[in-house]
């Protein structure tokens, strides 16, 4: 996972964020986050990091459960 | 042999009970008699198991407390037979039989309202001669190899033979059993149990199940009816017709169609599966113009149970009295087929003293991981079918408006992930350290422990045949020489010849394309195939130009590939497939 820079344009990536919300309902907006999240997800592609990037998110709010097995 | 017996749209055949040797003579006798195997079960993979038994020329006792196939009133059970298993009955003689029966197919679409959003076509991938899948009903299957046992002529069937009583010693197992004919108790140096979900021999010894249930409600509805519908599995995440809840559609024998709908969990599972309910249910599918009729109708919700040890002393637990799984996949019937194809082979090497009591300890440390692959697997798929939470429901929106769009998010639908070979890659038999030249992957894509596919190949007499040609009279394992023939081969077929008969050795790459094979210089033990469409190559991943030795197990999964390999390689390969000591 990185945890240093890698955008190429960081201030304009978060603007279109947050644009991208504008004018949603609760509802929507939380439905544009889920599709972007498996449109980035699928960009990234390497498991490993992406196990790497949900634990990292998850961190503030405790471990995740075990999965099965 | 057998008196029709009239269930829900079948007639099954009727097995007699003949009282055993036991209860035969004039007096009850009071020793009790022992037997190398005895199998407890007669479904899918106690049947499975004795059949392999049977082709080993190892008689099993099998007991079971039925005197039919399938379970009386509950004609739905597995449906789906995935390549694999149509393999091992092709090895078992029985796979053409199938074929004829059941339904092949290999295409499966997944549809969220009208809409086709993710398809495949398993026949793309496939070396085999057997297709990805045939839909059968299970019983067929059950009823086909009772057949194939009764025509081998080398099994003590018992029907009417209720197990009642399980005790275990050190060196054997002590059954007690229930008979028209009276009660008697017989002994076995080794039990498989294969008895199903509720299993005496697993209570009796009281070992955890770990069982785990889910909320969903499913309702089945076998129907049999003639419509221009395609051969395929179509399965829908969200079906107009059922309240846009999930609903599978697949053709098995004789026009009938397994139709398992979803239901709110919150449903009264007694209304659902009144037969006007669900009757009406299919009219809201088929339409108005089909006419029907419901062979069997039946709720049921998902769960799951796993052991911690699926050998247990002298037992060994087969099926789902080892595990159980939700349905997604036909994880089910398939898997227990494995496992009785990963134990046969290992405990009639043990019984002909060919191998170590040891490698039967091989049994768990390769089928209990594939059955928590399974269960986890399937658990995946419930999760994408019922999502337990808004969030998750928000996640699969998403999946499946995405994947009106894009290819990527096609694979995120999951309506189940069907049953493939399980690779024991991480098992001690395909462990690759420890050898001089070991490189287990050169010239060859398909990983350790990995099955290779039933080719199509030219066989040494020079008719066309099968991989699994070469293990029908029981070979310990088949040696395959690929590429060009090496300086060592010659070593090492003297060896195999001299100090491993049932190691059989096959060449490819010097034989002509459909000559006449002979093994060059007449070599005994060793011969020559042809590979005439290049499936053999594809079924191994062969590069086509590395020397490279290829050993198979009788399972046909691959337990080692050594390029350019010394005689001491290959002994040391030779041994450790068979769990001895190196």
């Amino acid at each position: 996972m990185k945890t240093n820079l890698n955008f190429s344009d960081h201030d304009a990536f978060y603007e279109q964020l947050l644009a991208a919300h504008e004018g949603l309902a609760e509802a929507d907006s939380a439905r544009l986050n889920a599709r972007l999240i498996l449109l980035l997800a699928n960009q990234v592609g390497d498991q490993q990091v992406l196990a790497d990037c949900i634990a990292a998110a998850r961190s503030p709010f405790g471990d995740a459960p075990a999965g099965p097995g | 042999m057998s008196t029709p017996l009239q269930t829900a749209g079948y007639e099954l055949p009727v097995y007699p009970f003949v009282a055993p040797p036991e209860l035969a003579g004039e007096r009850i006798e009071k020793a009790a008699r022992r037997y190398p195997v005895v199998i407890i079960g007669a479904g899918l993979c106690g049947l499975a198991a004795a059949c392999d038994f049977a082709s080993r020329g190892i008689r099993a006792v099998v007991l079971d407390d039925d005197d039919t196939i399938g379970v009386r009133g509950a004609s739905s059970r597995g449906i789906v037979y995935a390549q694999k298993t149509l393999e091992i009955m092709d090895r078992l003689g029985l796979y053409d039989k199938l074929r004829a029966k059941g339904v092949t197919w290999s295409v499966g679409k997944t549809l969220a309202g009208n809409d086709v959003v993710y398809e495949f076509d398993a026949s793309a991938q496939s070396a085999s001669r057997q297709p990805p899948f045939i839909n059968l009903q299970q019983f067929y299957l059950e009823w086909f190899l009772v057949d194939r046992i009764t025509e081998i002529g080398n099994t003590d069937l018992r029907w009417k033979n209720k197990v009642i009583g399980f005790e275990q010693f050190d060196d054997y197992a002590r059954i007690e059993v229930e008979t028209p004919a009276g009660n008697y108790a017989l002994e076995a140096a080794w039990v498989m149990d294969c008895s199903g979900v509720n299993s005496l021999v697993r209570d009796t010894l009281k070992l955890d199940t770990h069982p785990a249930r889910g909320i969903d409600r499913w309702c089945i509805s076998d129907v049999r009816f003639k419509a221009p519908l395609p051969i395929e599995r179509w399965t829908w995440v969200e079906a107009p017709f059922n309240d846009n809840r999930a609903v599978w559609q697949h053709l098995m024998a004789d026009d009938v169609w397994r139709l398992d709908f979803q239901m709110d969990p919150g449903c009264d599972t007694e209304y659902v599966s009144r037969l006007d309910v669900a009757a009406e249910r299919v009219r809201r599918q088929v339409g108005d113009d089909v006419e029907f009729e419901l062979v069997w109708v039946g709720p049921y919700s998902y769960r799951s149970q796993l052991l911690d040890e699926f050998r247990v002393g002298r037992t060994f637990f087969l099926g789902d009295s080892a595990h159980v799984m939700s349905p997604f996949g036909a994880r089910g019937g398939n898997s227990a087929i494995q496992d009785a194809d990963n134990l046969c082979w290992k405990l009639a090497l043990v019984l002909a003293g060919e191998a170590p009591a040891s490698l039967l300890d091989t049994y768990h440390a390769e089928r209990r991981p594939a059955a928590q692959f399974n269960i986890m697997t399937t658990r995946r798929t419930s999760r994408f079918l019922s999502p337990e939470s808004p969030q998750e429901k928000i996640f699969r929106d998403a999946a499946i408006s995405l994947a009106r769009e894009y290819p990527f998010a096609r694979h995120l639908v999951n309506t189940g992930r069907l049953s493939t070979a399980f690779a024991y890659t991480d098992s001690p038999l395909c462990d690759g350290s420890g050898g001089e030249s070991h490189d287990e992957t050169a010239g060859i894509a398909l990983a350790r422990g990995a099955v290779a596919q039933n080719a199509p190949i030219t066989l040494p007499d020079g008719k066309p045949g099968v991989l699994a040609d070469l293990f029908r009279d029981a070979p310990a394992c088949v040696g395959l020489w690929l590429g060009p023939q090496q300086t060592s081969a010659a070593d090492a077929i003297r060896y195999a010849n001299q100090s491993a008969p049932r190691l059989r050795m096959v060449e490819l790459g010097t034989v002509a394309r459909g000559s006449k094979g002979q093994g060059p210089g007449g070599r005994r033990g060793h011969s020559a195939i042809a590979d005439p469409e290049g499936r053999l190559a594809k079924a191994l991943g062969w590069d086509g130009r590395t020397s490279v030795f290829v050993l198979l197990r009788p399972d046909m999964h691959l337990a080692a590939a050594l390029p350019d390999p010394t005689i001491a390689a290959i002994r040391r390969a030779y041994a450790r497939a068979r769990g001895q000591s190196l």
